[in-house]
C-alpha cells in the first residue's frame, strides 16, 4: 500500500512541477514579449503626441500620466529607421522610447546631445550603423539636424568620455554588448558630428 | 492527474527512480533559471601600455604612437612643485622634466587634468635650447597656427581646455633624446572643510581617478562592410613605436622637491602635513604666514602630497582683502570666513517645509530612499521648529494647512501620512513647489524658512519651474535632494542655485544617513544670510558671484570684483542667526597679489556658463566668454594658448634651467615599487614600468566630477531578452519532459 502511495506523490510531485515550469516559462516569455510589444506600441502613440508638437512647438503628453514627452525626433535615413525621443532616460521612459539625457543639452543648443536607448529594443540597430552614414533629429521647433556618424566606441557606464559641453557632436548610447541577456556596466556609443549643409 | 499518476504506477520496477530525479531535474533547472535571472555580469578588466587622451589622469606627456590616436606617456624624470597660497587661491607652478626616448622627431601631447575651477594661463617649455611661451588666441585660430608650424618643421606648442578640468598641451617637432621641460601655472582654489582648509597635490594616480580605468575598445565599421563591424582587441604592448628606455644604475626615483607658502588671510592655527614630514616656518612678524618645506629636498613619488591647515579660533567673521591691478582696471578678491568654534551664535528655529515626489517614476528603491530621507529630516526636526510636508504626483496635497509646530501628534501624523505614500502617475510639479513657496508668514524673521524638496526631476517645464523659484523664493531657502540613480541632477543643482540653497544627491539606500544628515548640520546652523555687497562706485562695479549666496557652516565666501579705481569703503551686510552684522571695508588698504585679475575672470566665466545653461542656450554667452579670456589671457572653452618659436630666452625661475639629466629609467621602476603597493592595481605593472606618471592637479571630489569621466549613461538593456530565453528554455524543458512521460506511457502500455 505504501508502494503505490508513494508512486503517487511522486507522480504528483512531478506533475506539480511540470506544471510550475510551464506557468514559469509562459510567464517569462509573456513578460518578455509585452516589453517589446509595449516598446513597439509606445511609439505608435508617441509619433502622434509628436505631430501636435510639431505643429504648436509646445510638448504633448502621449498619455496623460506620462512622466516623459516627445522632444525630438530621431531619423536614420540608411536604415529607414525613425523614432520618437522622449524627455528624459529614466527606466519609465526608456521602455517607451529613446531618451534624452537631461544632463546634456537638446540638439540646436550647443554641445552634444546625448540620447540613450535599450539594446534590445529601440536602439538594437545601432550595431547595423556604419561611420559616415547621416542621422537626422528634427526638434520641436521643426528645425532639421543632420550629423554624420565618425566612431563607435565601447566605454564603461561611470567613464563614458562623453563630454556634453563639446561642441557640434552627437552620441547615441546603449548597452554592450547587444546579444548579451545580462546588464552590465559596458556601453556602446555611437559618435557623430554635425554637418553643415543640409542637404 | 489520478490518471497520469496510475500510468506512472505501472512502470518498470528499475526505472522507478527516474521519476523522482526527473523531479529532482525539473527543481534544479528551475533554480537554476532563476539564479540566471538574478545574475549580474562581472565586469572585465582588460588594459594596455597605449593610451588615449581620455584616459590620462595625471599629467603626462604623450608622444604619438604608430596606431592613430593612441599615444605612449614619455617617461617622467623629476619634478618640482611650488604653490603660493593666498587667501583661499593656490596658485601652483609645476616644472617637469621629460625625455623623447626616441630615434625620431616626434610629436608629443601633455595632458594634465586640473580642479573644474582652476584656471590655466601659462605655459612655458623648453626643449633643447629653446624656451616656448604660449600666447592666448582665439581657439580655431590656434589651431590653424599650431598645425601650420608643425607642418613646417618648426617647434610649436598648444594648450587647449579639453574639458573644464582636463587641459592638453601639444609640442610638435621634438628630437631625439631630447629633455623637455614643460612649466605650467594654474590657479585655484583651496578646499575648506568647516574649519580645515586643504590643498592636494596628488603625486601618484589616486583610486578615485583610475577607476576601472581602461583602454576602451574601439568599434570601427568600415563603410561598405555590411554593417557587420569588430571591436578592435587590445594592441599588444610589443607594437609601441617608442621602446621602453635604457636603464642607469641607480639615481632616486621620480624625484619631487616642493614647498609651499602660506598667506591665509587670517591668524594661523595648526599646519599639518598629511603624509610627509615637513619643515614649517612660521612669520614671527604676521601670524598669518608660513612657509613650508619638504623635510627631504626630495622625496620619491609614491604618496600624495595633502597638507591642512586651521585657524585659530575667532569671535566674529573675519573678512580678508587683496588686490591687483590690471591694465586700467583694479580687481578684488574679498575673502569672508564665518565665526567657528564656540563661538558661534544659537542657530535660529526653523519652518521646514518637505516635498516629497510620489509619482510613477519614482517607483522602486527610488520612492523607498525618499521616504527614508523624508523621516530622517522628521526625525531631526526639534519641538521649536515647525513644519508641513507636501507630497506631489499629477495631483498634490498638503498635510496641514499651515506649518505646525513639530511635535507629537504633530509628527505622528506626519510619519504615518510619509509611510503610506506610494509611487505612481504623473508629476507635476509646479504646484507643488507653489505651495511649498508659499510662505504664509513672510514677515517673520525669527525662524529660517526652508524647504527640502524630495525628487527624481522627470519634469517638462524647467523654465516655469526657475521662474517660478526666482520669483517666488522671498525669505525661502530651497534644498533639492535629488533621488535615484539617474536624477536629474541639472535641473535640481540649478534649481538649488536659483533656490539659494544646495544640490544633495542620495544614491541609493545605504548612502541615505549619511548625505541627509550632512544636509541637515547644514540647515540647523543657519550662519549667514542675506548677504549682500555694496561697492563704493556702485553698478560701475562688476563683482561676482552675484547674487551672494549664504554662507552655511564651514562655507566661505569669496567675492571677486572689478573696478576702475580701488578706493572707497565696501560695505558688507548679513544677518549672523538673525542678529544683523555688518563690516565696512576700506577697499584701498588690502595687500596687492597677483593673479587676482585673473580669478575675476575664471569666475565670471564660470557664471556665464552656468547662465547659458539655465537659458538653455549653451552657446549664448560664448562671445562675451571669448572676450573675456582673451583679455585675461586665460585657457577657456574659446581659447587655446599657443606658442611658436618665440625666441628663446631663458625663464624667470632658475628651475627651469635645464639641468644633467639622467636619459635612461632606473632598472626598479616597477609601479609597486615607485608608488607603493597601496594603489597597485590601478595601473597595470608593465605599463607603468615604462611610464610612471605624476599627477599635477589637486583632485576634485569623485561624486559631481562628470567632466573628468564624462556623462554618467543609464542603464539600457531590458530584461525582455533573458525573460524571453528563460520562458523558452523553461517551456522546452517542460515539453521535453511532458514527451518523455508520455513515451514511458506509451512502453507501459505496450
Amino acid at each position: 500500500m505504501s508502494l503505490p502511495s508513494a508512486k503517487k506523490a511522486v507522480a504528483l510531485l512531478g506533475a506539480a512541477a511540470l506544471f510550475l515550469l510551464s506557468a514559469f516559462g509562459t510567464w517569462q516569455l509573456g513578460h518578455g514579449l509585452y516589453i517589446k510589444a509595449k516598446a513597439e506600441l509606445a511609439q505608435v502613440l508617441l509619433e502622434r503626441a509628436w505631430t501636435k508638437t510639431l505643429e504648436d512647438g509646445k510638448p504633448h503628453k502621449a498619455w496623460y500620466w506620462a512622466d516623459a514627452w516627445p522632444v525630438a525626433k530621431l531619423e536614420f535615413p540608411s536604415l529607414g529607421v525613425s523614432q520618437i525621443v522622449l524627455s528624459n532616460s529614466s527606466g519609465e521612459a526608456l521602455a517607451f522610447g529613446p531618451g534624452h539625457l537631461t544632463d546634456s543639452p537638446l540638439p540646436g543648443r550647443g554641445g552634444t546631445p546625448v540620447i540613450a536607448a535599450h539594446r534590445d529594443t529601440h536602439f538594437s540597430i545601432l550595431r547595423d550603423i556604419k561611420n559616415d552614414e547621416r542621422v537626422i533629429i528634427t526638434t520641436m521647433d521643426g528645425t532639421k539636424h543632420t550629423y554624420r556618424v565618425r566612431q563607435s566606441r565601447v566605454v564603461y557606464s561611470d567613464n563614458s568620455h562623453i563630454n556634453p559641453r563639446a561642441a557640434g557632436g552627437l552620441a547615441l548610447v546603449t548597452c554592450y554588448p547587444f546579444n548579451s541577456t545580462q546588464t552590465g556596466p559596458l556601453r556602446y556609443v555611437v559618435f557623430a558630428t554635425i554637418v553643415d549643409d543640409l542637404i | 492527474m489520478s490518471d497520469l499518476s496510475r500510468h506512472l504506477s505501472f512502470a518498470h520496477h528499475p526505472r522507478r527512480w527516474s521519476h523522482p530525479l526527473a523531479v529532482l531535474a525539473i527543481l534544479a533547472s528551475l533554480s537554476l533559471l532563476i539564479v540566471a535571472t538574478l545574475a549580474q555580469q562581472a565586469r572585465a578588466n582588460t588594459t594596455d601600455g597605449l593610451m588615449r587622451l581620455d584616459d590620462v589622469e595625471s599629467g603626462t606627456l604623450l608622444l604619438h604612437s604608430t596606431e592613430p590616436g593612441k599615444y605612449v606617456p614619455a617617461p617622467l624624470l623629476a619634478t618640482d612643485v611650488k604653490i603660493d597660497v593666498t587667501g583661499l587661491i593656490a596658485r601652483t607652478r609645476v616644472t617637469q622634466h621629460f625625455i623623447n626616448p626616441g630615434d625620431g622627431w616626434v610629436e608629443g601631447k601633455y595632458v594634465f587634468p586640473l580642479p573644474e575651477d582652476s584656471a590655466v594661463d601659462t605655459l612655458k617649455m623648453v626643449i633643447g635650447e629653446r624656451v616656448i611661451e604660449g600666447q592666448i588666441k582665439e581657439k580655431e585660430e590656434a589651431r590653424r597656427a599650431y598645425e601650420e608650424a608643425r607642418d613646417n618643421g618648426q617647434k610649436a606648442s598648444l594648450v587647449e581646455q579639453q574639458r573644464p578640468n582636463v587641459f592638453t598641451n601639444s609640442v610638435a617637432n621634438i628630437g631625439p633624446k631630447e629633455t623637455i621641460i614643460i612649466q605650467i601655472e594654474y590657479q585655484q582654489t583651496v578646499r575648506r572643510d568647516s574649519e580645515a582648509f586643504s590643498l592636494r597635490f596628488p603625486m601618484v594616480v589616486a583610486p578615485r581617478y583610475t577607476p576601472r580605468n581602461v583602454d576602451p575598445q574601439l568599434v570601427d565599421f568600415t563603410p561598405g562592410e555590411g554593417g557587420w563591424g569588430t571591436v578592435i582587441p587590445q594592441e599588444p604592448k610589443d607594437h609601441l613605436e617608442q621602446p621602453p628606455v635604457q636603464h642607469p644604475d641607480d639615481g632616486p626615483l621620480n624625484p619631487v622637491s616642493l614647498s609651499v607658502t602660506l598667506d591665509v588671510g587670517f591668524p594661523l592655527g595648526d599646519v599639518v602635513s598629511s603624509h610627509h614630514a615637513i619643515t614649517l616656518t612660521r612669520n614671527s612678524d604676521d601670524a598669518r604666514k608660513a612657509n613650508i618645506h619638504l623635510a627631504k629636498d626630495v622625496v620619491p613619488a609614491n604618496k600624495d602630497f595633502e597638507l591642512v591647515w586651521k585657524p585659530a579660533s575667532m569671535k566674529a567673521p573675519t573678512a580678508a582683502l587683496f588686490k591687483e591691478r590690471v591694465g586700467d582696471e583694479d580687481y578684488l578678491l574679498v575673502m569672508l570666513a564665518p565665526p567657528s568654534g564656540d563661538v558661534l551664535p544659537e542657530a535660529k528655529p526653523r519652518e521646514a517645509i518637505l516635498v516629497i515626489d510620489n509619482s510613477g517614476s519614482m517607483a522602486g528603491p527610488s520612492m523607498v530612499q525618499a521616504k527614508e530621507s523624508l523621516l530622517f529630516a522628521l526625525d531631526r526636526l526639534t519641538p521649536r521648529d515647525t513644519f508641513n510636508v507636501i507630497r506631489f504626483d499629477h495631483s498634490m496635497e498638503m498635510l496641514f494647512p499651515s506649518a505646525v509646530p513639530a511635535h507629537g501628534e504633530n509628527l505622528d501624523v506626519a510619519r504615518k501620512f510619509v509611510r503610506s505614500l506610494e509611487a505612481e502617475g504623473g508629476t507635476e510639479m509646479l504646484p507643488a513647489l507653489r505651495a511649498a513657496l508659499q510662505d504664509r508668514n513672510a514677515k517673520d524673521s525669527s525662524r529660517v524658512r526652508q524647504i527640502v524638496f524630495l525628487t527624481d526631476g522627470a519634469i517638462s517645464n524647467e523654465r516655469e519651474l526657475f521662474t517660478e523659484i526666482t520669483s517666488g523664493l522671498g525669505r525661502s531657502r530651497l534644498f533639492t535632494v535629488g533621488i535615484g540613480s539617474a536624477p536629474n541632477s541639472y535641473f535640481m543643482a540649478r534649481a538649488a542655485e536659483a533656490g539659494r540653497g544646495t544640490f544633495t544627491h542620495i544614491g541609493s539606500e545605504e548612502q541615505v544617513t549619511a548625505r541627509m544628515s550632512e544636509l541637515f548640520e547644514k540647515l540647523e546652523s543657519p550662519i549667514m544670510t542675506n548677504i549682500t555687497a555694496t561697492w563704493p562706485d556702485g553698478r560701475k562695479t562688476e563683482s561676482w558671484p552675484n547674487p551672494i549666496p549664504d554662507l552655511y557652516k564651514g562655507e566661505p565666501i569669496i567675492l571677486s570684483a572689478r573696478m576702475a579705481e580701488a578706493k572707497g569703503t565696501l560695505t558688507l551686510q548679513g544677518e549672523v542667526a538673525g542678529k544683523p552684522w555688518k563690516v565696512n571695508m576700506p577697499i584701498s588698504a588690502g595687500e596687492t597679489r597677483p593673479g587676482i585679475g585673473k580669478l575675476w575672470a575664471r569666475r565670471k566665466i564660470e557664471q556665464l556658463e552656468a547662465d547659458a545653461r539655465i537659458a538653455g542656450n549653451w552657446n549664448l554667452h560664448d562671445d562675451e566668454i571669448l572676450q573675456v579670456a582673451l583679455e585675461h589671457h586665460l585657457v577657456s572653452r574659446r581659447t587655446s594658448l599657443v606658442a611658436i618659436d618665440i625666441t628663446p630666452s631663458r625663464p624667470d625661475s632658475e628651475r627651469l634651467t635645464r639641468k644633467d639629466m639622467p636619459v635612461n629609467l632606473p632598472e626598479g621602476w616597477e609601479y609597486e615599487k615607485v608608488f607603493g603597493p597601496a594603489t597597485g592595481q590601478a595601473v597595470p605593472a608593465r605599463f607603468a614600468a615604462a611610464s610612471p606618471r605624476l599627477a599635477l592637479a589637486v583632485a576634485p571630489a569623485p561624486a559631481a566630477d562628470m567632466a573628468a569621466t564624462g556623462i554618467a549613461l543609464p542603464q539600457t538593456a531590458t530584461d525582455a531578452p533573458a525573460l524571453i530565453r528563460n520562458g523558452l528554455v523553461a517551456l522546452l524543458i517542460a515539453a521535453s519532459l511532458a514527451l518523455f512521460w508520455w513515451v514511458q506511457r506509451r512502453r507501459a502500455k505496450a
